[in-house]
């Protein structure tokens, strides 16, 4: 019966939409948050997520910068010293022509035709040299005998020759001069045959670019560099002979090596053009910080969903427990509203008798909202006799209830006018069946003859009482009786039994014995074993009885009604 | 929640015509006071027979409280008269017990 409450309930419409207001309420209030932006607060949780996928993010991307950075100086490193490997080998190509005609004049007493019979294929524009002269050396005024293209710029300054044949150069090697600062700016080659002071000297120049710079053919090896090559062991601007820039000094990255050249050094800076291991390792950092970022923001934005949505599940719940408690509230306080009318509906006090201990119980269901139709009644039927009625009109709730009042009180009435347990169920059930009616009762009327030690018993349908003498106790056995609301073909009928002093009986409704999916006759001897185990005073063994009931979780209000033979 | 709604007793109602013309009402489950009322409306709702008979086919009922026996007796009262199929000892027992059992006659 308790299902039946909490059912009905559960279907009631205006339970339903009031439950599912507020779990609407609940779930606006939850929602609203994240309707407006500008209201929108991420949990920790995902700015964490966040944080934490960004700080890994930086360090793949940082490491992978390192990596890369790594690699671009090594092979930066490569790649100047291949370039200065290029440039040490065209000294010889320099050398070998200027060593050879120095060999010439050495031989043919500085024969001008024969000179420039072997340099001319040499000079000129597009050949190596722009012009070759021959010097005679160990003469007072130092001046070149035989020219070959242009004019060289260090015949024009008299004192930088005599100084640079004189003191600068070694015979015997590719000797080197600059001319950076002139307005003519060019570079000189000189080699002179060892061992002779009269000798020769071949002397070739070069102009420089003006504004010295000179790019790399595309499809050179070294397009993807850029390269700066200086005069000495400097790489000031001041010095500088070539470079593939506008603007010195190289800036970014770099490498430089010095580079042999004849009796002086060459210094080369070379800095890329662009990135020297592939385009995408170049690009990987940015790469991994872009994918990086996004899969971090999308990993906080699911982290911040999955957060509200257990917020909102959690809070949800709360809700759901509110509906509950509030739910239960209402279900106690309108079972306590029945049980309120029940007990004004039963007999408050019941009175005393000479000679006979007199005790009843009513144990409301352990749930549910509904209260049962059991009652009881013990009165007095003159001659010195009790009349004991107890009676469960089928069904719960309120209209149960009100019936069990009608019936108890016309069974009070015709007791009163004749007491005979048979006559008094006799004329109730004609009450009853004398209107439509959709219930029936069971009820069970016992006449005490307390002087006599005599008990009569009739049954409308109701399980038999119990009658304790010491520690034996039997149900007392009677002619099975139709309820009261059911149609009989017979009159009712009663039993009389003799009992001996001290006997109890214990009358009770069936909530007290029946269970669900057992038979009726286990309650019974469960009863029985529990009334008679231990000879209690009647009040005491009524409560033990109660207490037993109350702590099973028993689906249906119970009446029990004692009486005990004082002596 | 959990702990306060049991979960209603579940009863399968099913009602036919045997080849005698003898409606029976087949029940299954357990019949209490939360779904007795809507038995006495699909009982109620079956047209008065020329036979004046009504069989009640317990054998899948598992229990049956006061609730579920007012059914059959106001079944009895409408329809002439009630027979019972294949009750369980426990509603066997409990028919006795009330005074029933000459009431709702037991079909073989």
């Amino acid at each position: 019966m308790s299902s039946r409450a909490v059912t009905a309930r559960a279907t009631d419409p205006r339970y339903d939409a009031g439950s599912e207001r507020a779990a609407a309420e609940g779930e606006a209030s939850l929602a609203r948050p994240e309707r407006s932006l500008s209201r929108w607060r991420p949990s920790w949780v995902a700015v964490a997520a966040l944080l934490t996928g960004l700080i890994v993010t930086g360090a793949l991307a940082l490491t992978s910068a390192a990596v890369y950075n790594r690699n671009e100086r090594r092979l930066l490193n490569l790649r100047v010293r291949e370039l200065s490997l290029v440039l040490a080998a065209t000294a010889p190509s320099i050398q070998t022509p200027l060593a050879s005609a120095a060999e010439l004049a050495d031989a043919t007493a500085g024969n001008a035709q024969k000179f420039r019979a072997f340099m001319a294929p040499y000079v000129g524009p597009g050949r190596q040299f722009s012009s070759v002269s021959l010097w005679p050396l160990g003469t007072s005024q130092l001046a070149p005998s035989t020219v070959l293209g242009s004019a060289p710029v260090l015949a024009s300054m008299p004192e930088r020759a005599e100084q640079f044949f004189t003191h600068s150069t070694r015979p015997g090697v590719l000797n080197l001069t600059s001319f950076l600062g002139s307005p003519h700016p060019a570079l000189g080659f000189d080699f002179s045959v060892p061992g002779r002071a009269d000798g020769f000297a071949v002397y070739a120049e070069n102009p420089l670019p003006a504004n010295r710079r000179s790019t790399l053919e595309k499809n050179s090896a070294f397009s993807d560099l850029n390269y700066a090559l200086y005069l000495g062991r400097s790489h000031r601007t001041s010095d500088v002979l070539v470079t593939s820039l506008k603007r010195l000094p190289i800036k970014g990255r770099q490498a430089l090596d010095i580079v042999p050249f004849g009796t002086g050094v060459l210094t080369i800076v070379v800095s890329p053009n662009g990135s020297l291991g592939g385009a995408f390792f170049e690009h990987l950092p940015w790469i991994i910080a872009f994918v990086g970022l996004l899969v971090s923001l999308a990993a906080a934005l699911m982290t911040d969903r999955l957060v509200s949505r257990r917020q909102r599940a959690e809070q949800l719940a709360g809700v759901l427990d509110r509906v509950a408690a509030e739910n239960r509230e209402m279900y106690t306080e309108q079972r306590s509203i029945a049980q309120t009318l029940q007990h004004a509906l039963l007999p408050e006090r019941l009175p005393e008798f000479d000679g006979l201990d007199v005790g009843a119980r009513y144990v409301p269901a352990a749930s549910g909202i509904d209260v049962g139709g059991d009652w009881y009644d013990v009165v007095a039927a003159g001659d010195g006799q009790v009349l004991v009625m107890i009676g469960d009109v089928s069904g719960h709730g309120l209209r149960a209830a009100t019936t069990m009042a009608s019936l108890r009180h016309a069974a009070l009435a015709y007791a009163a006018q004749d007491s005979d347990p048979a006559s008094v169920l006799g004329q109730l059930s004609d009450f009853v069946n004398s209107a439509p009616h959709d219930y029936f009762a069971t009820m069970l009327c016992a006449l005490v003859d307390v002087g006599a030690h005599r008990l009569t018993v009739a049954s409308a349908g109701h399980i038999p009482p119990l009658l304790i003498d010491g520690a034996d106790g039997q149900f007392v056995e009677f002619d099975a009786n139709v309820p009261i609301g059911v149609a009989r073909k017979s009159p009712y009928l009663q039993s009389t039994v003799s009992v001996r002093p001290n006997t109890t009986l214990i009358a009770f409704t069936d909530g007290l014995v029946e269970r669900r999916g057992e038979v009726l006759d286990i309650g019974l001897a469960r009863l029985q074993e529990a009334a008679t185990n231990m000879v209690l005073p009647l009040e005491d063994l009524l409560i033990k009885l109660a207490n037993r009931l109350a702590s099973e979780d028993h689906h249906d209000d119970t009446a029990i009604v004692g009486i005990r033979w004082q002596s | 929640m959990a702990e306060l709604e049991p979960q209603p007793p579940t009863l399968q109602i099913n009602i036919q015509l045997d080849p005698a013309g003898t409606q029976v009402v087949i029940l299954s489950g357990e019949l209490d006071s939360s779904n007795a009322e809507s038995l006495q409306e699909q009982v109620a709702s079956i047209p008065p027979q020329p036979t004046r008979r009504l069989i009640f086919d317990l054998t899948d009922l598992r229990f049956m409280d006061s609730a579920g026996i007012a059914v059959l007796i106001s079944a009895a009262a409408n329809a002439g008269s009630v027979s019972l199929r294949n009750p369980s000892p426990i509603i066997r027992r409990v028919l006795e017990a009330t005074g029933l059992s000459s009431v709702f006659p037991i079909e073989p």
